[in-house]
């Protein structure tokens, strides 16, 4: 498949999100604007001009109405996503490294660094008047100092719980009611780079720097299965034709200062598949000239994009290899 | 401590100048409650007893016989060797008539066990060419005279039995077994090659504390610790046997493994024994000898026969070979061969090779010897040479000599420099009358040499790196060796030959980035060329199958692996292990076959394949079908776990209308009706065609 390549960050990408429909393509970077795409063709929309340090993490809105961004600016700005106006500046003791909209969209969940005295925390606040947020959470907990900090934040399927990835490896989810740990699971012994949902938001992965991802299950946190790479991983994700293709995407890399010791001829670094269920890779898909930061399907399951150190966000749409392929069972 | 009361005076008020002693003793009715032993029991201790004087003396036989001029040296040369025991109480050397020492001497110690042990440690102690010590305590002769007459058996000792140690050649698909060291070096495993997944025998944790060893007829493993060796062996790998030796660096077996020299630099300095290299009989754990070394030594110091019988090592303008079991020297003497700079041992005959170096006028000079005679089989003189270094062919039938000559030499201060230096091979071939010597000249600088295990090729790699030539020659009788092939520009700096010849392996390792090639000599073909990046280290199995390229961790810290080829250079296996560090395959003894059997075996190869396809293609088929039958395990489980997820889904639709305002967004067609139909037309490509004028 003969990607298409979107150049339009100028240092590498953090993250990056399909809007629930699937047309639009949002990315973030360590070059401070946000960008957004259309996916079938490429062609660059704008930029939410405002911040003014690394953005780690952002959401759209499930009615694409929205755009939710965090920084290590320390604040957090909601933006018209048509206009790109921004609709909504909060200050925060720290910087931001995780933001999540909720799945009705009328909360936002998200995590602050953990610097300079501050703890890291997670809160939740009202967003239901985009205009005119109210800054004091509705819920907010302290993740306590013997926690690792928290870097990534989920809603739960019914908006009832939040789910943390910290540093530490630990993955935690909270109610969201009494602000009150109620399941944790540890089998991750490095940190959490990135979680990302089923499409139905049964099924949690976790990608993490100790060379594995794990797949959970959301009501439980039992660590239903584990993907073993050589190699840090940054993000995965799960296709969401899960029942009839059980496939996961995993993309990362050596770090960059490492790099040079690895096999690292041009183009080595690659986004990797493996079947959901057999926990076996089947498939590697070479073209980024940097680890790979942040990779998601598409939401038809018809292709995904991957974006990484290299400021390079690749649109890939399958061919029909991809739907032929079939494991010998 | 006793009580003791003091009874001080009072000061004169009359400021007198002494004041009186105070009085320290007892009062006249005090008892002590304090024994003397308690007190003093220490010093008791010490007290000269009447008896046991006899138990403490040991009688040494075989002393040299002197007059009075020469006693004095005696004594102090025997107390010389025997202050180590302790202190020397008493000696006492008895003179006959002519007032020489009649060549036996009593000689006390401090107590039983100094005697003891004095007789232990010096009993048959070599004085010099004539004289050995005969040590036994003096109660012995007591012991000895009331022999009882009826012998009575010893009770033997159980035998230790270990089992079969050979049980690994037994194996039915004959699939070899190796080791491997990963987790950065905590943990050692080993595996037997099987197909179609390598089978792990046994795993240990720190099972050695740097790295392990195979003995050269693969029958144990040695693994090195802080206090010593430990050799493992049998079927579970059970401790055969260990050698305690501090500090112990190097080891070495001996070809038929009857023996194991260790290496410590560590020195004990309150012994006065040797103890940089010792040298043990491998069954029973004895120390057999010990010996000293320079630090730190070019190991192996020791070099063996092949068949155990001798072993010889370098010292300064001479050669010491000494023979077992009496670990001596061959004659009680080392050869003298002035300016000796290196030798080495025939792998099948007890020939020894070594060469000398240039001493302003007279040559170089390479020389073959046999032990234990001695007599010189042939030398050669070499005009003009810088360094040589000798390649025996394994079957013994050939000699290789690298000789490296120069144009020039200068004199600096007290070093010589040697500048337009070039080539030379000198070819002995052994099994010929006379044992004629070829020459071949190469001008490049040589990066490598190696014979083919089992014929009379050899293959060299010379230029500069990277791009060296790789050129391969055959020995041949009667004329100078001949060139059969020669490949240009090869991006490697190491061959390798298989175990059975025919097949070599040229890698380019380390800085050159593993790039392979494997070639069959037969025609020269290049079977494949591949690489394994970083290759670090190359090793055939014994049966020369198979060849594992490994990515070690103590040269790369990324990418650790090993990848196993097929002697045709088709990919096996790609293992990456968690920092793994080294692979050995365990050897195997030569075998038991003749050559004619051999042959045999081979022109009836087409029955015997036959055989065993078959066998392979089910053992293939046996394997997917328990892959097949786990993935289908595996898919039912999750099947399962799906279906009650997608309840629970359905279930909770209302939910999430509710959450969403009534907007159905559980798939992306669900909500069709809300969707708004709009035609946009937008530049897909612009293309541009010349029309012709």
């Amino acid at each position: 498949m003969k990607p298409i390549m979107l150049q339009g960050h100028e240092r590498s990408i953090t993250q990056i999100k399909f809007n629930r429909e699937g047309d639009l393509l949002f990315s973030a970077s360590k070059d401070v604007k946000p960008n957004v795409w259309y996916s079938i063709n490429g062609e660059r929309l704008g930029s939410y001009d405002g911040h003014s340090g690394t953005i780690w993490s952002i959401d759209v809105k499930w009615d694409s109405s929205l755009f939710l961004s965090g920084s290590a600016d320390q604040t957090m700005r909601i933006w018209d996503v048509e206009t790109g106006n921004c609709v909504s500046d909060l200050e925060m003791k720290t910087s931001v490294r995780g933001v999540n909209f909720s799945y009705s969209g009328t909360m936002v969940a998200y995590t602050t660094d953990k610097m300079m005295g501050h703890h890291s925390e997670l809160n939740i606040i009202d967003v239901r008047e985009p205009n005119n947020v109210d800054a004091t959470p509705i819920m907010k907990t302290q993740v306590t100092p013997t926690d690792a900090k928290a870097l990534s934040v989920l809603w739960g399927p019914l908006d009832e719980c939040v789910i943390t990835g910290h540093e530490d490896g630990a993955v935690i989810k909270w109610d969201m009611r009494t602000g009150k740990k109620i399941e944790v699971g540890t089998e991750h012994t490095k940190q959490i780079k990135d979680m990302q949902l089923s499409h139905d938001g049964m099924m949690l992965i976790t990608a993490s720097k100790d060379t594995t991802a794990r797949l959970w299950d959301i009501a439980t946190l039992e660590s239903l299965k584990m993907y073993k790479t050589d190699r840090p991983v940054n993000s995965a994700a799960i296709t969401p034709l899960v029942d009839q293709f059980p496939h996961v995407v995993m993309g990362g890399g050596q770090e960059a200062m490492d790099v040079t010791t690895t096999s690292a001829r041009i183009g080595k670094f690659d986004a990797r598949f493996f079947h959901l269920v057999f926990e076996e890779e089947f498939a590697r898909v070479k073209g980024h000239f940097g680890p790979i930061n942040s990779i998601c399907f598409h939401p038809n399951g018809r292709g995904y994009a991957s974006g990484g150190e290299d400021g390079y966000v690749r649109v890939h749409v399958f061919d029909d290899a991809y739907y032929q392929f079939k494991f010998d069972f | 401590m006793a009580k003791k009361k003091l009874k001080m005076q009072d000061n004169d008020d009359d400021g007198g100048a002494e004041e009186e002693e105070p009085d320290f003793s007892d009062p006249e009715d005090y008892v002590d409650d304090v024994t003397d032993e308690e007190l003093l029991g220490d010093l008791l201790r010490q007290k000269p007893k009447e008896t046991d004087g006899v138990e403490s003396v040991i009688i040494v036989d075989g002393v040299p016989s002197v007059g009075p001029e020469r006693l004095d040296k005696l004594t102090n040369v025997v107390r010389k060797i025997f202050k180590e025991f302790g202190a020397i109480l008493n000696e006492y050397y008895p003179i006959n008539k002519d007032g020489e020492t009649k060549g036996y001497i009593f000689l006390e110690f401090k107590d039983r066990a100094a005697a003891e042990e004095a007789v232990r440690q010096k009993n048959n102690y070599k004085l010099d060419k004539q004289h050995t010590f005969l040590c036994n305590l003096f109660t012995d002769f007591d012991k000895y005279e009331h022999i009882p007459e009826q012998f009575v058996a010893p009770t033997p000792e159980p035998y230790k039995d270990l089992g079969n140690m050979s049980y690994y050649l037994l194996d039915e698909n004959c699939f070899d077994q190796f080791s491997i060291i990963f987790d950065g070096g905590t943990t050692t495993a080993i595996y037997l090659n099987s197909v179609p997944e390598a089978v792990e025998v046994a795993k240990r944790e720190r099972w050695t504390e740097t790295y392990v060893r195979w003995s050269p007829r693969g029958t144990y493993l040695a693994t090195f610790h802080g206090k010593g060796i430990a050799l493992w062996g049998g079927e579970e790998f059970r401790q055969v046997q260990k050698f305690s030796h501090p500090g112990v660096q190097f080891i070495d077996f001996s070809p038929c493994e009857k023996y194991i020299v260790t290496f410590s630099p560590h020195v004990d300095q309150r012994s006065e024994e040797p103890q940089s290299i010792i040298i043990w009989d491998t069954r029973s754990g004895q120390k057999k000898r010990s010996f000293n070394a320079e630090r730190p030594p070019l190991w192996p110091v020791f070099k063996w026969s092949n068949d155990d019988k001798y072993f010889a090592r370098i010292g300064e303008d001479m050669l010491s070979v000494y023979e077992t079991p009496s670990f001596g020297l061959l004659d009680k003497k080392s050869i003298k061969v002035m300016g000796i700079k290196d030798f080495s041992w025939s792998p099948t005959d007890n020939i020894l090779a070594y060469w000398i170096a240039e001493e302003k006028d007279v040559p170089a000079k390479v020389s073959l010897i046999s032990v234990p005679s001695r007599e010189e089989v042939r030398t050669k003189n070499l005009f003009n040479v810088a360094d040589c270094k000798m390649h025996w062919q394994k079957c013994g039938d050939y000699l290789c000599v690298k000789v490296a000559r120069y144009a020039k030499a200068r004199r600096e201060k007290n070093e010589v420099k040697y500048s337009g230096i070039y080539y030379n091979f000198e070819i002995f071939h052994m099994r010929e009358k006379g044992i004629p010597v070829d020459s071949l000249e190469i001008k490049e600088n040589i990066q490598a040499f190696a014979w083919e295990p089992v014929s009379n090729k050899f293959g060299i790699i010379s230029g500069e790196l990277p791009s060296v030539c790789v050129t391969f020659f055959q020995v041949n009788k009667g004329l100078a060796p001949t060139e059969l092939k020669k490949l240009e520009k090869r991006p490697c700096n190491n061959l390798f030959w298989s175990p059975q010849g025919q097949f070599v392996v040229l890698a380019g390792l380390r800085s050159m980035s593993g790039a392979l090639e494997f070639i069959d000599t037969k025609d020269f073909q290049v079977m494949k060329s591949t690489e394994h990046f970083m290759a670090t280290d190359i090793e055939w199995d014994p049966t020369g199958r198979y060849v594992a390229s490994c990515v070690s961790w103590w040269g790369h810290k990324v990418d650790n692996a090993y990848w196993l080829w097929s002697f045709q250079g088709k990919m096996i296996k790609q293992q990456t292990v968690d920092k793994f560090c080294q692979l050995l395959w365990r050897p195997r003894p030569p075998p038991l076959l003749t050559q004619q059997d051999i042959k045999d075996i081979k022109k009836n190869m087409k029955k015997y394949s036959s055989q065993f396809e078959v066998q392979d293609k089910m053992r293939f088929s046996k394997a997917s079908r328990e892959i097949i039958e786990k993935r289908q395990k595996q898919m039912a489980t999750f099947t399962e776990y799906r279906k009650s997820m997608i309840e629970k889904y359905q279930e909770d639709k209302e939910e999430r209308l509710k959450l969403r305002s009534g907007q159905d967004t559980d798939t992306l067609t669900s909500n069709e009706k809300d969707f708004e139909e709009e035609i946009v037309e937008f530049l897909v490509k612009k293309d541009t065609t010349q029309v012709e004028e």
